[in-house]
This record gives structure tokens, sequence and C-alpha cells, in this order.
């Protein structure tokens, strides 16, 4: 990838190669050494389970039983499921309010706080602050906040101004956005600082043309701040639709999944068919449900490569 | 791709070096100026409720009565504090002990993790054995697996390592090595090599320097702020791991603090649950204050290239 | 054979304790598993006991308290292990801290990470005999000097289709209705008059819930499986049933959508919308609402009758506050209590000595305090010196006899308030008592788990659409083979 990223280097790189290779002949065995954790690790824990999985998913198993083929029986099994479509759309949900209330905060905040000339450090430490916070930690002092009767943390709080009780957590509507809240709360921080390095890139020459034609500052924000960072901009929305994809802990520890399957995402259900049952798992479901999340999380991973790839060489 | 690109940026260089989106001009200006700054109040105060004010009610009610919680949870000690709670986390609850558990996984996994990483690296971007280009690409066809695929088949592999029939869940192991494969890591790594000046390696070769001597001497020394910025990810990415732990340490005296954590919900009273909350986050939020700069750009190059 | 006080009317109940009782008699062993020891059936341990000289050494890890157990817990169970080394010198036993919940049991099962001796649910003895996952450990417990003893209704729960015994019981409960004293008091209802029907638990939690803003009137649990747990003890109550098994075709129907079910819904959803009773959580559990009630969020909920228990060990209740009164049933003739219990099983993972080992241990620590008089002393001993309770109420596991007797034998330990638990001690012993469902009991709570949420949770829940739709879900799984 680098190489064709930088020709030049790789040119010369194929040059002083060849002598390197040279070198090595008399060493293969050495570099067979130094490639050896490198084919142990990823072969027994990376590449050995990916094909697995394939064959996991046209497979019955329970782990005592030999396994037998099944064909396309899990694939259907979960299609069939009515939890697989409820688990689909509490995803996209999920995603959705994130992006609507995680994503322009982050960079409404770090326009903000670039620009603050005194206790830069304050602000970016109070920001991400909740990301050092150890996730199991958050997600279960938001459980205590949540908690739903008038004498829970927020719902006093709402009780102050003559509001709520607010069923945080016990209400099907709400428990999907108190979960997107506490997620965000746990990760805006990291997103703020990401965007505060990408604000420094803009090039300040730019605001002083911007100026000259006598910009104000929003028109600056909108004509010159926001355009130079929709690269960084589009690569975080991918990054966080891939995320919010695969959550899994703020459901699980939360609300279970619950009320009544509110907030079973995707995870959850290959979570409950691989371990949900006392009696062993239905392994061959949440294999195929794996891949079937894997091939739509793919479209997005090549997306994000892409950008990666023309934006690194961009800068 | 840029490395480098958070790190270049230090905080003292910006007001000179760098200029924002508000000009001097703009800065000069009354009204400007009073909006600004009171947006940047009301950011700062914001910040301060929504940033500190949890982790503050945290360590209030660590130290608080379970019925005052309870009834008065926006209320500070209307019946006075219980101190004892933050003995009785070590005294019953033991966190000393899955706080040296997390430790010890965060230990072995970096230590995985880098070995793998540099090991790998150096081979693919210097040593360059023949197939190594089909290698690479089968590392980074992994990125394109999301984790979650492989959380069954792995958790069937760790019950029982193929061909050596070993089992490693509950023990250790079965963090580690799994967290050893991770192409992100090789990734950045080789890349970072990639960039390294041949020439001294090709000295070094004419000093008769052989592929270790290399590797161990004159690579790795160089490759220190990459090797920081891959541990800053390792020791994160452990604070953060949930389900798979939770998967394959079942047993008290393997699981880190992530696992232990969500079981005493239900096996001890509200008090003393959170006083052990406020205790496990003490220690990253300590890490935190000391290196903040670290953190700080450690993440801003994680949301840069990885997420 | 059937005990007098425990009516089994449930016509496959009866069935299968006799299926039991002729097992019993038969010696033939025919259907072995293929992961049960090696040794013939009849290979008695009283053999091996007669070698007790040649011994080897042996560890084995126990599975006997809770996680966040206090330290009184952890020493009194050490001082039994050191009783039990004291007898069996040749036995190491490593404790370790376990707790069977449905979602954490099936990783540790596959994961191979139980205890050598474990215990399980009655609900869930049958589905891991099928599927070979505990070992039958039939020679062994036969040697055993009471196995006559036990109640066959409560045997059959650690046994297979054949009668060979896989899992021991050694607890059982009714499920009751646990209240809270102090706020019975503080609502201005008499904590010595507990609600008999539920139309009086209705009113009291209506009352409790208004009188002290913050507390739930009544609460029920509602998730990992608790929450069908629940509603199941609820339908029974009722005179409903989750199962139907065809007597002729031996079919298994799941009912799950039949009338009790419906009208216990309708219960709830009247406490939690009309009265507004419930409180604020209905994402309870097992541990949550133990928790909770001990520290006075909750009026009354239904759960099992020894949970007196696990509160003193892990939520630091007080004793005063707590109250059990058996639950109230409806006057259709099907309706009874509906029972549950524990089995101790051990680990396929495990040598022929472990096993050898693992029974002794259940002997030893599970049977022995039931049935012996200086095994009941001594554990009472224990338990009261460390401060444990002494004297929960529970029912029996052997005939109602040697229960009666076992009860004289520890009186003088006794350290919990009897007298708060006689509204339940008082009547059990005269009300019908039922096993649960017997087929994919586990699978049936859990797909009655988010339609008892959504009726916690959603004032508009259709609670027939929900249960039919539950219905069908639960007969797709009892249709499904065992693997």
């Amino acid at each position: 990838m680098s190489s064709r990223a930088e020709p030049v280097t790789a040119a010369s790189g194929v040059h002083k190669r060849r002598g390197l290779l040279t070198w090595v002949s008399r060493d293969g065995l050495s570099t067979f050494a130094f490639l050896l954790p490198l084919l142990l690790i990823f072969g027994t824990f990376s590449w050995f389970p990916i094909v697995r999985s394939f064959v996991m998913s046209v497979q019955h198993t329970n782990l005592v039983s030999p396994p037998t083929w099944v064909g396309l029986d899990n694939f259907a099994t979960v299609l069939s499921d009515p939890l697989f479509g409820k688990s689909v759309a509490n995803t996209i949900y999920f995603a959705l309010l994130a992006l609507i209330i995680g994503y322009p905060i982050p960079l409404a905040l770090a326009v903000i706080m670039s620009e603050t000339r005194r206790f830069k450090g304050l602000y970016s430490a109070l920001a991400y602050l909740p990301v050092v916070v150890p996730p199991v930690v958050a997600v279960l002092l938001w459980k205590v906040f949540y908690k739903g009767g008038p004498n829970g943390a927020f719902n006093s709080i709402l009780g102050n101004v003559g509001l709520g009780p607010i069923q945080w957590l016990g209400d099907a509507a709400m428990a999907m956005p108190a979960v997107v809240v506490e997620a965000t709360w746990a990760a805006f921080g990291g997103t703020v600082i990401i965007y505060l390095a990408a604000l420094l890139s803009v090039p300040p020459e730019l605001y002083d043309a911007a100026e000259v034609d006598g910009a104000s500052i929003l028109q600056k924000i909108r004509y010159v701040t926001l355009p130079h960072m929709r690269g960084i901009l589009f690569i975080t929305l991918i990054l966080q639709l891939i995320a919010t994809a695969q959550i899994f802990t703020e459901p699980f520890l939360l609300t279970e999944g619950g009320p009544a399957n509110a907030t079973t995402t995707v995870l959850l259900l290959i979570y409950q068919y691989g371990f949900g049952s006392s009696l062993g798992g239905h392994f061959g479901e949440a294999a195929a449900l794996s891949l079937m999340l894997a091939a739509f999380l793919g479209v997005f991973t090549a997306v994000y490569f892409w950008l990666t790839r023309s934006w690194s060489t961009e800068s | 791709m840029k490395l480098q690109l958070p790190f270049r940026h230090s905080r003292k260089s910006l007001p000179t070096a760098q200029r924002g989106i508000i000009s001097l001009a703009d800065w000069h200006k009354r009204r400007i100026r009073w909006s600004v700054q009171s947006l940047h109040a009301v950011t700062l105060i914001g910040l301060l409720i929504v940033g500190l004010g949890p982790i503050l009610w945290l360590a209030k009610a660590a130290v608080t009565p379970t019925q005052d919680t309870l009834r008065q949870p926006m209320a500070l000690w209307p019946n006075g504090f219980n101190l004892d709670l933050l003995v009785q986390t070590f005294t019953k609850v033991h966190i000393e002990r899955f706080f040296m558990n997390t430790v010890w996984i965060a230990i072995g996994s970096w230590l995985c993790q880098i070995t793998v990483a540099t090991s790998a690296g150096y081979a693919l971007s210097v040593l360059r054995p023949r197939g190594s280009r089909i290698l690479y690409g089968m590392i980074l066809g992994t990125m394109f697996v999301p984790s979650v695929v492989l959380l069954v088949p792995l958790y069937l592999t760790v019950l029982d390592l193929p061909l050596v029939n070993i089992k490693l869940v509950d023990t250790f192991w079965a963090v580690w090595l799994p967290a050893g494969a991770s192409a992100f890591n090789v990734v950045i790594i080789k890349r970072f090599f990639d960039n390294l000046p041949r020439e001294i390696f090709e000295a070094a070769q004419v000093d008769g320097a052989g592929p270790f001597r290399l590797f161990w001497s004159i690579v790795l020394p160089m490759s220190r702020p990459i090797v920081g910025v891959v541990s800053v990810f390792a020791v994160i990415a452990t604070w953060k791991d949930y389900l798979w732990p939770k998967l394959v340490l079942p047993s008290l005296a393997v699981q880190p603090l992530s696992v232990r954590l969500p079981d005493l919900e239900r096996g001890i009273q509200l008090d003393l649950f959170l006083a052990s909350l406020a205790v496990a986050t003490l220690f990253p939020i300590a890490l935190f204050l000391m290196f903040q700069r670290m953190f700080l750009s450690g993440g801003a190059l994680s949301g840069a290239i990885k997420g | 054979m059937t005990v007098k006080p425990i009516r089994a009317k449930a016509l496959t109940m009866a069935a299968l304790a006799m299926f039991a009782v002729s097992a019993c008699s038969s010696s033939s062993a025919t259907t072995a598993p293929a992961t049960t020891p090696t040794t013939a059936p009849n290979a008695t341990p009283v053999a091996s006991a007669a070698a007790a000289d040649t011994h080897k050494a042996t560890t084995i890890t126990v599975g006997a308290l809770r996680p966040g157990a206090t330290q009184e817990a952890v020493d009194a169970l050490n001082s039994q292990i050191s009783q039990f080394t004291a007898k069996y010198p040749w036995i190491t036993v490593t404790s370790v801290e376990y707790n069977w919940t449905a979602p954490t049991f099936a990783a540790q099962l596959a994961g191979g990470t139980l205890p050598t001796v474990f215990n399980i649910p009655f609900t869930d003895g049958k589905g891991l005999i099928a599927q070979h996952q505990i070992v039958n450990i039939d020679a062994r417990v036969r040697a055993l000097p009471y196995v006559t003893k036990f109640n066959p209704n409560v045997l059959v729960n650690g046994q297979d289709t054949d009668g060979k015994i896989f899992a021991v019981p050694y607890s059982a409960y009714g499920n009751a209705l646990t209240y809270n004293r102090t706020l019975f008091t503080q609502a201005g209802l008499d904590p010595d008059k507990p609600p008999t029907t539920w139309d009086e638990v209705k009113a009291d939690a209506k009352i409790i819930a208004t009188k002290i803003p913050g507390v739930a009137g009544f609460a029920t649990m509602a998730t990992q499986n608790t929450g069908g747990w629940q509603i199941t003890d609820m339908t029974y109550a009722l005179g409903g049933r989750m199962e139907a098994v065809d007597a002729k075709t031996g079919k298994v129907s799941a009912t799950v959508n039949n009338a009790q079910t419906k009208a216990a819904l309708a219960y709830l959803h009247g406490l939690r919308w009309d009265d507004n009773s419930m409180g604020a959580t209905f994402d309870y559990n097992w541990g949550t609402i133990n928790a909770d009630f001990a520290a006075g969020q909750i009026g009354m909920f239904t759960g099992g009758s020894d949970l007196y228990t696990a509160m003193v060990q892990n939520n630091a209740l007080k004793p005063a506050d707590y109250g059990v009164t058996i639950i109230p049933l409806a006057t259709d003739p099907n309706a009874g209590v509906l029972g549950g219990g524990n089995l101790a099983a051990v680990s396929v993972l495990t040598t022929e000595d472990q096993r050898d080992a693992a029974v002794d241990w259940i002997d030893f620590y599970y049977i022995e305090r039931l049935i012996t008089q200086d095994g009941a002393v001594a554990d009472a001993q224990a338990l009261k010196a460390n401060n444990q309770p002494v004297g929960v109420p529970s029912l029996p596991v052997f005939d109602k006899a040697t229960y009666d007797q076992s009860q004289l034998w520890i009186k003088d330990y006794i350290n919990v308030p009897t007298a708060q638990m006689a509204p339940f001690t008082s009547k059990i012993f005269s009300e019908p008592l039922f096993v649960e469902p017997l087929y994919n009991t586990q699978d049936l709570y859990a797909t009655l788990d988010p339609v008892v949420q959504a009726v916690l949770t959603d004032k508009n829940a259709d609670i027939n659409a929900l249960l039919d739709a539950a219905n069908v879900k639960v007969q797709k799984i009892i249709d499904t083979p065992a693997s």
C-alpha cells in the first residue's frame, strides 16, 4: 500500500531489496524465525477462525456430538427468526440515533475548543475524561443514573424542575435513546480529540484568504473549516457506523436487550445464539449471523480503506 | 500515511505557528470577543458537568450509605459518610486481585502484540522473503473481518487449540495470544519500517550485523515512537475489552475488573458496589492525569487511522 | 410412594416417578452414554470404599459459594471442607465461586470451566443428561445408604429416562411470596397478616406504593429467564400449565398462551399501569431483586422460599425486614405451588477417582446435613458459628418424616426469625406442590421474559398476541430434536 502511495521510495526500495535479499538468502532460517510469531498467532487466532466460521455456518455443532452438515439451514433459521429483523432494525436505529446525537456534538465542541486561548488542556482533559473511565464502569454507573423511580439520579434532577419521572430503561421507546446517550458520553471525547487534530491541519492561509473576501466567522467555518475536514468527517462517520453495528457492552449491561427486545442488537443476538441457552450454544446460527454481519460491514470497511488511502496520500 | 501527524503539533507552538478560524481582527471586535468568550465559558461549564460530573458523583456515592444513595441520590451525605466502604472494596470485594489480573492481562497482551507486530513488520518490510506480499495481503484481509465474526470460532479455538489440543480457557493466554493477531499493529509497524532509511541497514550489513542484530540494535531503537503508539493502543484496548475476557476467563482467579464488576452488581449491596466502581476508576484516571499528552495524541492517532 | 403432603397430580409426574421406581428395580443398564465412566454399572463403590487405604490423592473443585459471598460464608465453607478432608484425607478440596445463571452456564459448560461438583436447577437436569454433559453417577449414588429414601418426585429431576441417577437433589423449595415486614408496618399493614389472595396482594401493593414513595409495592423478576420462571409460578398458582403431554402419543405441546398465564399477565398489567404499584425497575433478575428487596425498595415479590440465605450472605438483609408467606392459590383444582430445587452434578471432564471423590463430597456436603443427625448438627454448628442462617424454610428432599426429624436435630441452632417465616412454613405442607415444566424449561422461560417485560414497560402490550407468538416459538424449540 505505502509502496504504491510513494512510488519514489518504492522504486529505490526494489533496487535495494535485491541486495538485502541475497543477504537474507544465506539466512532463510532467521527470516523464518521472524515470521514465526506472525504465522503462529495469525494462523491460530485469525486465519483459522475465519475459515472455521464459514465451516461452522453450514454445520450443526454443540461441542459434544460430532458436527453435522446442515447446508444453509442455519442461515434459514436465522432469517426466519422474528428476532433477526428486530435486531437489524434495532441496530440501524441505534446507528441512526448515535449519528444524530453523537456526530454533531464532538464537531461543534472541537471547533469551539480549537479557538480557546486559555485552559486549552483543561477543555480536552475534561472532554476526554469519560473515555478514560473503563467502559464497563461507565455503563454500570449510568445504569444507576437511569434508575427509573422518582429517586433515580436523573429523575431527581428532573424532579427539581417539575419533570419526570422518566422510565429511562424501563420503557421500550426510551431504552434505545438512553443506551445511545450513555454510549455517546463514553465516546465523544475521543472524537473531539481527533477533530481537534484535524482542525490544526487547516492551512491558516485559507482563513486569511477568506478574510480578504470579507468572510464572517460562521462563513469561515462553513466555507473553509468544514470543507477541509470533509475527509476526516467522512472517515469518522464510516468508523462510527462500523462500531455501532458491533455494539454490545452497552445494551448487554444496561438493558440485556430489553425491555421486550427493544435493545436487542445484532451482536446481542449472536451472543444469545452462541451463549444464551443454559443447555449449550447454537454455534451454527451464531456463525451464520456473524457472517451476514461481516458481509455487510465489509462494504463499509472497503470504503474506509479506500478513503484513508486517498486521504493519506493527500496530506 | 503520515503517522507523526498528531505528534508534530505541540501545544506550545499553537498560538504562534497556527491561527484558527478567528482572526486577530475578529478578536479585537468587542461583540465577537464577548460572544466567543461566553461560548467558551458555557462550553467549559458544560464539559465540567458532563465530563467531570458523573465521576464526582461516583466519588461521592463511593462513601455514601446505600439508603442515602437510593433515596436522595443528588444530596451530599445527608446522613454522614462511610469511609469504611473503600476499605471493604479491598477486604470484601478484593478489588486489588481483579485489578492485578487486569494489569497482567494488559502486560501480556502488550508483549504479545509488540512481539508479533515488530517481528512481522521487520520480516515483511526489511527482510522481505519470497511470498511476503501474499502474506501481507492475508494480514490486510483480516482487517475486513470484524472481530465479532470471530467470536464463536475463536472461542472454540481457545477451548481446544488445534493440533496441540491445549485448553486456554481460564488462563491469561486466552486473552494474550489472540490479542497478538492484530492486523492493524502489523500494518502500521510495517509502514513505519518501510520509511526507515535503507542506507542504515546496508551500513549495518557491511559492518557484519546479522538480521537479529540489525533488528535488536538498529530497527527496534529507531522505532520507539511507533512502538509507543502501539503500546498505548494495546493498553487502552485491554481496559475496554469486556465480551472476550468474559467468555474466556470465567474463573475468579483470572478475571479482570471489567468482567468482575458486572457480576458484583447482583452480588453485593449498592453502596459497596459503587465504591468498587469508584476504586476501579481511580487507576485509569490517575494514569490519564499523569500521561495526558500521550493519551490525547494517542487518541487522535487512533481515530486518524484505526477507530 | 407419593409422599402425603405432596399431592402429585400431574399425570406426567406420576408416570415419570413410577418409571423411575421401575428403573431402580431393574438391574440392567442398557444405555450408558458415551461419556460415562467405563466401569461396569454394577461395580459397586463398596469395593472402592474397602480399598480406602489405597486411595490415590485426588483434587476436586467445588462450587459452593456464590460470587460476592461474605467472609463469614467463606469461613463456614472452609470449616466444612476441613471436616471433609479429615474424613477423606486423600481428597483435596478447592473452593471456587459459582452461581448458576442461565446465560453464563452455557459458556462455562462449553468452556469446561465448571467445578468438579456444581449445582444446577431442577430445570436443567434432564437437558444436560440428554446431551451427555453431566456424568452418570448412578452406581456411586445407589451405594449410599439413604438412596431409597429420596422423595421420588424430587429425585426424578436428576434421572435419565431409564431412572439412572446423574445428579443428586439436595434442596427443594416452593415459590413463595416474600414481603418486607418493615415496609408493611410503615404502610399501616399488619406484617403478621400477609395477603392470602391475589386481590389482597394487589390492594396491599397499592397501599405500600402510595404511602411510601419510591418503593415498589409489588415487584417481579423479568430478565435472565426469571421473568418466564415467575410468570410460570403465577400461572401454576392460578391453575394453568405451560406444557401439555398427549397421553397417547407422548407429544409435547406448548401451552404458554393458556388462560391463566393471560390472567397473570393482565394482573401484572393492572398493578403496573392502573395502580402504578410496581415501582420503577422492570429488569430485575434473581440477584438484583434480592439486592433491592434487602435495600428496602420492594414490598412484595414472588420467588423461592429459601432466599433468606442469599440475601443475608450477599445483600446485608436486616432480618427484621424479612417475611415470607405462601403464594396465594386460586380455587381452581389445578392450582398449586410451583416447586423447584437444586441438583448437585459432576462434570464430565473428570477422572474416575475424581468422580468417586465428587460423590463423597456430595454425600458429605449436600446430603449428610439433610439425613443424619451428626451431619445436620455439624452443618448447623458450622453455619451458626459463622453467623450464617440456620433453619431457612425449604421442602423435603427425602420423605417428610426425615425432614421433620432433621428440623428437630437443628432446633437448638436455628438463628433465623422462624416466626416471620411461619406464614409459609405453617401452610406449605398442606398445599399441592408441582414441579416445573419438564421440557426445554429454561428456553420456555427465556421466551417468556420479553413478554413479561413488554407487559411491564408497554401500556399497550397485546398480551394475547405476545403469548401466541411465544407459544409458536416454544413449540418450535420443543420440536427441535436435542443435539
